[in-house]
């Protein structure tokens, strides 16, 4: 018999700035249970929205589930509106949402591939990364007015347009934002000491990723083909080079991995939006209440994010439900730790690049 | 959007769900509840994998104190939303725990109506 430790991971945790709390029972190291709460923050935004806040509002209310990922919640709020409401969204509107929705996934995985370079105690590339989402950080506030917080669309398009020196400004920079992050990539791809410390640690096979529907970039780092970018018509991918980013290995390696990959795809995607965008109105007056149903799913920088709303002609929605991708993750990760060294758990569980404040939202 | 909805009793859910589940080929989303005032309407929700805008839908109702059976025999990653239902919904789901959403002194099923 082993020497059997009780270790309580979170909720507060020097390699997790996220109030979530693992239980593990470890004997002689190796975690042989693990029990989770998520519930420290739970803040009844679902509840808000359907009680407090007109459907109109509630685009903005939902952009604050999450500050890193507002964007993709706002954007499927109001996606899920629009279909609803038989809204026609001007092409312009379409591809500037697109825009603003792939430089989000860049700072959001540029954030995450940092926070797993200095969990690993590469500190330099966590610098070096951050430092470099600052140039997205700072186009996102060109482009939206925050930095943070960009209430970018609304319900029948968005909010700002791009004006041509603010596009002029915005090409200059994702050229050397590209140089940068091909920087970044080789790091992540051919350091011989991040490779010893992520390859095959933290594994996620094909099969247990479909067995507990893993999304986002754990999912397709485990080779499984899983994108809504593919499989849900709400942006115009197709137009602008879109590439689903397959792996194989499943480990903290290839989950960096199709990260950076996704990161060199969405810059490449923003400057081809830039150069094709369409002319026109950015934004079409909604009429009526919505009645019936609606459901999306959209891809947030951490994966599937699933709305459903529903309606009936009131000003107030009756329901309005998040799926967000980490509440999808939670399971897998639970399963994956049984077996694993407590060692690996810091840099495993920040590879998965969870999100409570979209969980408990 | 191509959506099939699947209306059934409670009590043949499971069944419903496992005649045409397969994990190589279907994603399970979610299970989604409405309170409709004395009774809730559950949805599990499923998409194929690689097919743009295809969804199955399995509905159900089902009344406040009634056991809703669990599908974590099909599909393992399921508990996470039953155990949502059991904290915000107050709903009986076999083998669902409490507490993992909501700490003890939040309100209780807060996304009841009413």
């Amino acid at each position: 018999m082993g020497n059997r430790i009780t270790i309580p991971f979170g909720s507060q945790h020097v390699a997790l700035p996220e109030p979530i709390k693992f239980v593990f029972q470890t004997e002689n190291e190796r975690i042989t249970s693990v029990e989770v709460d998520v519930g420290y923050v739970h803040r009844g935004i679902e509840k808000a929205c359907q009680t407090k806040f007109k459907y109109t509002q509630v685009g903005y209310v939902v952009a604050r589930v999450c500050g890193l990922c507002s964007i993709s919640h706002t954007l499927a709020y109001v996606t899920a509106v629009e279909r609803l409401m038989e809204v026609e969204v001007p092409k312009r509107a379409l591809y500037l949402r697109l825009i603003v929705s792939e430089l989000d996934r860049v700072h959001s995985h540029l954030l995450a591939m940092g926070h797993t370079a200095e969990v690993a105690g590469y500190e330099n590339l966590f610098m070096q990364t951050f430092r470099y989402r600052e140039t997205v950080m700072e186009l996102l506030e060109l482009l939206t007015g925050n930095r943070v917080q960009y209430d970018y669309a609304c319900i029948g398009g968005v909010n700002r347009d791009v004006t041509p020196e603010v596009a002029k400004t915005l090409k200059e920079r994702l050229k050397e934002l590209k140089e940068k992050c091909l920087w970044i990539k080789d790091v992540f791809e051919n350091d011989l000491t991040l490779k010893y410390r992520w390859k095959g640690v933290g594994v996620v096979t094909k099969e247990m990723a479909k067995e507990f529907n893993v999304v986002g970039p754990p999912a397709r780092a485990a080779g499984l083909e899983t994108d809504c970018r593919a499989e849900f018509n709400y942006l115009p991918f197709d137009e602008v080079g879109y590439k689903m980013v397959v792996r194989k290995g499943g480990d903290i390696y290839d989950r960096n991995l199709v990260r950076a990959y996704e990161v060199l795809n969405s810059i490449e995607m923003v400057e081809n939006a830039l150069d094709s965008l369409p002319q026109g109105e950015i934004k079409v007056p909604v009429k009526g209440l919505p009645d019936g149903e609606s459901f999306v799913r959209v891809e947030a920088p951490r994966g599937e994010l699933f709305y459903y709303v529903k309606g009936s002609k009131k000003l107030v929605l009756d329901r309005v439900r998040i799926r967000v991708p980490t509440f999808a993750n939670i399971p897998v990760m639970k399963e994956l730790f049984i077996g694993m060294d407590y060692s690996d758990v810091p840099a495993t569980v920040i590879s998965f690049d969870p999100c409570l404040s979209c969980t408990a939202r | 959007m191509e959506v099939e909805e699947i209306k059934v009793p409670l009590r043949d859910v499971r069944k419903t769900i496992k005649e045409f589940y397969e994990e190589d080929k279907w994603h399970f989303i979610t299970v989604n509840a409405v309170d409709l005032g004395g009774k809730v309407e559950l949805k599990w929700f499923f998409s194929p994998y690689g097919e743009k805008e295809r969804f199955k839908v399995v509905v159900s109702e089902v009344s406040y104190d009634e056991e809703i059976p669990t599908i974590t025999y099909l599909i393992p990653s399921a508990w996470i939303s039953e155990w949502e239902l059991a904290d915000l919904f107050g709903l009986n789901v076999e083998g669902a725990k409490t507490g993992l959403f909501l700490e003890p002194d939040s309100p209780k099923a807060p996304l009841r109506r009413g």
